[in-house]
């Protein structure tokens, strides 16, 4: 294939999705599923069918919406109207009345069971108003199965203008331009890590798209598999021309069976079309992707961990320097970025650097994808420009908290990260601001805790997580881990004295400043910003040696 | 060859570059204390009792691994890292079953040397008493998890200068163990040689050779490097 | 402790269709000892788990010292040595169904069943294992039976799907 076949390809696609009046897209990412939207899918192609509407409306399953519990969804193009809790009993009654009377039904409507009024354009409903979408773009509109309807998103012509019109210089200028920093939590510049690579001299080097997203409460990298595979993989391949790679690896966690499906089917379909392998589109870069599947162990998301993984190796961390942008995979240079990092890439070179450096706060540019989980009312897949605040993500996007109770705080980064309290709720969130909070953006799961949650024991179910998932390395992390895990049990049973706070402190700065890798490293954040913002409740717990609880003079 | 400068507590260092903080130090007789590191095998920078403070990086790094570079900044001595040092050692006592007093390496070991030296004087955390396996299948040599503390330096030794890997690293987190075959017995493996120079890595008393009276083990880690050295030289 | 390795040294049987599968698998992979993690999968995916004769058969095939293969089984959660019965009951422990009752349902488990995570049922019927997130966390608590994945379940539900799973009362 060359230039003018995918130009041929991508009019193609586009006047066929245009002789379709209406699309329906079921989504099908893995909540919806859960929720029985397959067969959603399937008595909606037969309804469709019986009624004779196959060559005016087209029904498609697509990746995930975002509003994850009140699936399975289904969704209206070109009006924009979104059912929820769609299931086989009702599909009758929303054909009919959507295609056939055109009168929407009420009660069927996104949130109608929340809202007052809900929305019939969804987005106008405020889940989506405050919302911009870039890594998550075009999920939940086109069919993540087949590489037609992503043409018919100007798919690869970001690839196929950088071929031909951009030196890997151009490319890294642009990318530097816009901003953009590391999704995978530490928030590494892009641009910068891609320039580190470039300049090392070897005849081989790798890149791999870390897909291990193993922190408890996220799932946006598997989202972005799931639902819009193509863009990942031709940001990948961009990224490879940029730095002179002509081998990626895409390490996918072995819990997400429909993402490494999805994505090793983009593989397939954009190398059947000359899209990856050798000489792209007919010139002289080649660039080919395989799978790797994860086996299981939340440190593999670590860089150096996660090439000893690829390598076939246990995952544990190597120290850095060398950082693998110098020695990384079989020693090569190694270029190592998250999913979302490698989805954002072709729409800034689709719309420019500039525009993207535009989006979000001075130090943090662009937009980040959060999960929202835990109790609040609309839990699901979100994505914010940099910069907004807590308290919009949580009330207005999010709906507020479950059951009417108060919030008490919100948990980013995971097992690596902490709590904001309540009254941080204005905080405008990207890398610094949280960081200042005692937190850390991470990889963007975003728990929130009303306030029945217990924070001591909040505390004590992250150490417990990062003591487990401690791959035994190195001493700080194997034992000071098990160590404040334990102090941490005691405490939460009513048993703990001062001399163990004490001591919790302490070892929590010790592992936190001799670890190894960041696993270790990141793990005393939970201990230590519930320590900050919920002192008090770690005080009440702890005795006075020697003298029982309940025997404590009451003051 | 070139030459660079370094300072390392306030002294002026002069060295190759290519060479780790590690060999510098040692070689111009500034005392860091290591465990996991031996020399003629890969440093792997597990046991963290060799991190250094180097000015304008904010993360503390392990001597063993790290490269000098030109006017580097170190501190081996700081207050901060003197602490830590003592919280790795009682770590190490706690995490499994060190008993000196009946162990064959008591008076010869490493890690009670290193005890002395970082003067640790009682263990603040509470002993986490693991369940440890003694195997003695082997003729001549025994292994004792309970001494045991996780520096692999028989693994390396073992893969690196002997070539037979007979032992590895099994589990995770305060799980893991070093292992011979499939966590076979020691006395049944098909890939040991019994050379015996894993039982001069080990620096303390958990693999050492039998029909030893207590006080009476002599562990010669000094070997390694010296049939490495041997090695690379043409006769 | 496990036998030595020379008792593991009897070859696997040819006909066994598993062993076929596996052994196309490691022709595919051409006997590279860096593709030991996706040999395990495949492996693992045709047994429900790692027997031992199985992992020195891929060890003398993919020329990996014994130690090695072990090492690197017993470092994944996916990987396990051990039968996890006919029957899997997942429960997921992730933050956003632990905040949610993630617990309740283990414990409700324990009750009626007597197993514990990483437990398997005295029959081999039913095996119970946690996992941390399965990325359901809209759907919180989640737990997947057989892997059908149960979402914003609760203890009493759990238990009755576990039944007619296993067709008992
Ligand atoms: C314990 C630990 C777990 C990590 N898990 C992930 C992960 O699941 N996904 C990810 O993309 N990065 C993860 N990282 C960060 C990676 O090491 C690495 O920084 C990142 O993939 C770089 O990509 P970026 O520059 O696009 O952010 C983890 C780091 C640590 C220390
Ligand atoms: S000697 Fe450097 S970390 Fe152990």
């Amino acid at each position: 294939m060359n230039r003018q076949d995918l130009q041929l390809l991508t009019d193609q696609a586009k006047e066929k999705k245009n002789s379709c009046k209406h699309t329906i897209c079921v989504c099908c990412g893995a909540s919806c599923i859960s929720s029985g939207s397959e067969e959603v899918l399937k008595k909606l192609e037969e309804e469709i069918k019986s009624r004779g509407l196959e060559n005016e409306v087209a029904v498609i399953p697509t990746g995930c919406m975002g509003p994850c519990n009140q699936g399975p969804l289904v969704k209206y193009m070109p009006e924009n109207t979104i059912y929820q809790k769609v299931d086989c009993d009702n599909i009758a009654r929303v054909v009919q009345s959507q295609l056939i009377d055109k009168k929407p039904i009420e009660d069927l409507l996104l949130f109608a069971d929340s809202r007052e009024k809900p929305f019939l354009n969804a987005e106008e409903d405020p889940f989506f108003k405050k919302q911009l979408k870039v890594a998550l773009l075009d999920c939940g509109d086109i069919n993540p199965e087949t590489i037609e309807d992503y043409f018919t998103r100007d798919g690869y012509k970001a690839l196929s203008d950088v071929l031909f019109r951009m030196s890997p210089e151009d490319v890294i200028a642009e990318i530097k331009h816009s901003r953009i920093r590391g999704r995978g939590g530490a928030g590494y510049p892009t641009g910068m890590k891609w320039e580190t690579v470039y300049k090392y001299v070897s005849d081989q080097k790798y890149v791999i798209c870390n897909g291990d997203e193993g922190d408890p409460g996220a799932f946006m990298d598997r989202s972005v598999l799931e639902g819009n595979p193509h863009r990942v993989l031709e940001g990948m391949a961009i990224a490879g021309y940029a730095v002179g790679a002509s081998k990626g690896y895409a390490y996918i966690r072995g819990e997400y069976p429909l993402a490494i499906k999805r994505f090793e089917l983009a593989i397939k379909q954009a190398r059947k079309n000359g899209l990856i392998g050798n000489n792209i589109l007919g010139t002289n870069f080649s660039f080919d992707v395989d799978v790797r599947i994860g086996a299981g162990a939340f440190v593999c998301g670590e860089e150096t961990a996660l090439i000893a993984s690829i390598e076939g190796k246990r995952g544990t961390p190597k120290p850095r320097p060398p950082f693998p942008a110098e020695s990384g995979l079989w020693g090569h240079p190694t270029l190592i970025n998250n999913v979302e990092t490698f989805a954002g890439i072709v729409p800034i070179l689709n719309k420019g650097g500039e525009w993207y450096s535009e989006i979000g706060t001075p130090k943090s540019a662009g937009t980040k994808v959060f999960a929202l989980a835990g109790k609040i009312n609309y839990s699901g897949l979100i994505e914010v420009p940099m910069g907004t605040t807590l308290r919009e993500i949580v009330f207005d996007i999010g709906g507020g908290i479950q059951g009417g109770g108060t919030f008490k705080a919100a948990q980013t980064g995971g097992p690596s990260g902490g709590c904001i309290p309540a009254e941080h709720l204005d905080v405008k969130m990207d890398y610094e601001a949280l960081v200042n909070l005692g937190s850390i953006m991470g990889s963007g799961g975003l728990i929130v805790m009303d306030q029945q949650s217990d924070m001591v024991d909040v505390a004590r179910y992250f150490m417990e997580f990062c003591m487990d998932e401690s791959c035994g390395k190195c001493v700080p992390c194997r034992v000071g881990t098990k160590m404040m895990h334990d102090l941490l049990h005691k405490i939460c049973a009513g048993n703990g004295t001062r001399i163990d706070l004490d001591r919790l402190e302490e070892l929590a700065v010790y592992v936190k400043e001799t670890s190894l890798c960041g696993l270790g490293g990141s793990a005393p954040n939970p201990l230590l910003s519930t320590l900050r913002h919920f002192r008090q409740e770690y005080e009440s717990r702890i005795t006075t040696p020697g003298v029982k609880k309940e025997l404590q003079p009451q003051s | 060859m070139t030459t660079i400068t370094i300072q390392v507590n306030g002294k002026q260092l002069a060295t190759e570059p290519d060479k780790t903080i590690l060999e510098v130090c040692r070689a111009n007789d500034i005392e860091i204390l290591t465990m996991c590191h031996l020399k003629g095998v890969m440093d792997v920078g597990a046991c963290r009792l060799c991190l250094v403070e180097i000015e304008g990086i904010n993360k503390l790094l392990s001597a063993c691994t790290t490269k000098v570079a030109a006017n580097m900044v170190i501190r081996t001595d700081t207050e901060r890292i003197k602490k830590y040092q003592r919280i790795t050692t009682e770590l190490f006592f706690a995490e499994r079953n060190h008993v000196c007093s009946v162990c064959v390496a008591n008076g010869k070991c490493e890690l009670q040397q290193l005890g002395y030296k970082v003067g640790m004087d009682h263990i603040r955390y509470p002993f986490l008493y693991p369940k440890c396996e003694l195997d003695s299948s082997h003729a001549w040599y025994v292994i004792d998890h309970n001494r045991c503390i996780m520096c692999t330096r028989c693994v390396r030794v073992c893969n690196e200068v002997e070539g037979a890997h007979n032992w590895d690293v099994m589990n995770r987190g305060t799980q893991v163990r070093v292992i011979s075959d499939f966590n076979s017995p020691w006395g049944e493996s098909v890939t040991c040689t019994s050379c015996g120079k894993c039982v001069h890595a080990c620096p303390t008393g958990a693999i050492w050779p039998k029909a030893i009276v207590q006080g009476q083990l002599e562990k010669k880690p000094g070997i390694i490097n010296e049939l490495v050295e041997k090695r690379k030289m043409k006769l | 402790m496990n036998a030595g390795f020379t008792t593991l040294s009897t070859e696997l049987p040819k006909t066994d269709p598993r062993v076929k599968l596996l052994n196309a698998r490691i022709k595919k992979e051409h006997y590279r000892p860096d593709a030991l993690i996706e040999i395990l999968h495949t492996a693992q995916n045709a047994y429900g788990y790692l027997p031992l004769p199985v992992l020195a058969h891929i060890a003398r095939s993919l020329n990996l010292p014994p130690s090695r293969v072990y090492s690197t089984v017993t470092f994944y959660h996916f990987f396990s040595l051990k039968s996890k019965g006919e029957h899997t009951c997942l429960v997921c422990t992730g933050t956003a169904c632990y905040v949610k009752g993630a617990q309740k349902i283990l414990d409700e488990i324990e009750r009626q069943f007597n197993l514990q995570p990483g437990q398997v049922s005295a029959d081999n019927q039913l095996g119970v294992a946690v996992a941390r997130c399965i990325g359901a966390c809209g759907l919180a608590p989640a737990v997947v039976i057989d892997d059908e994945v149960q979402g914003k379940t609760e203890p009493a539900a759990v238990i009755e799907k576990i039944h007619s799973k296993t067709g008992k009362p």
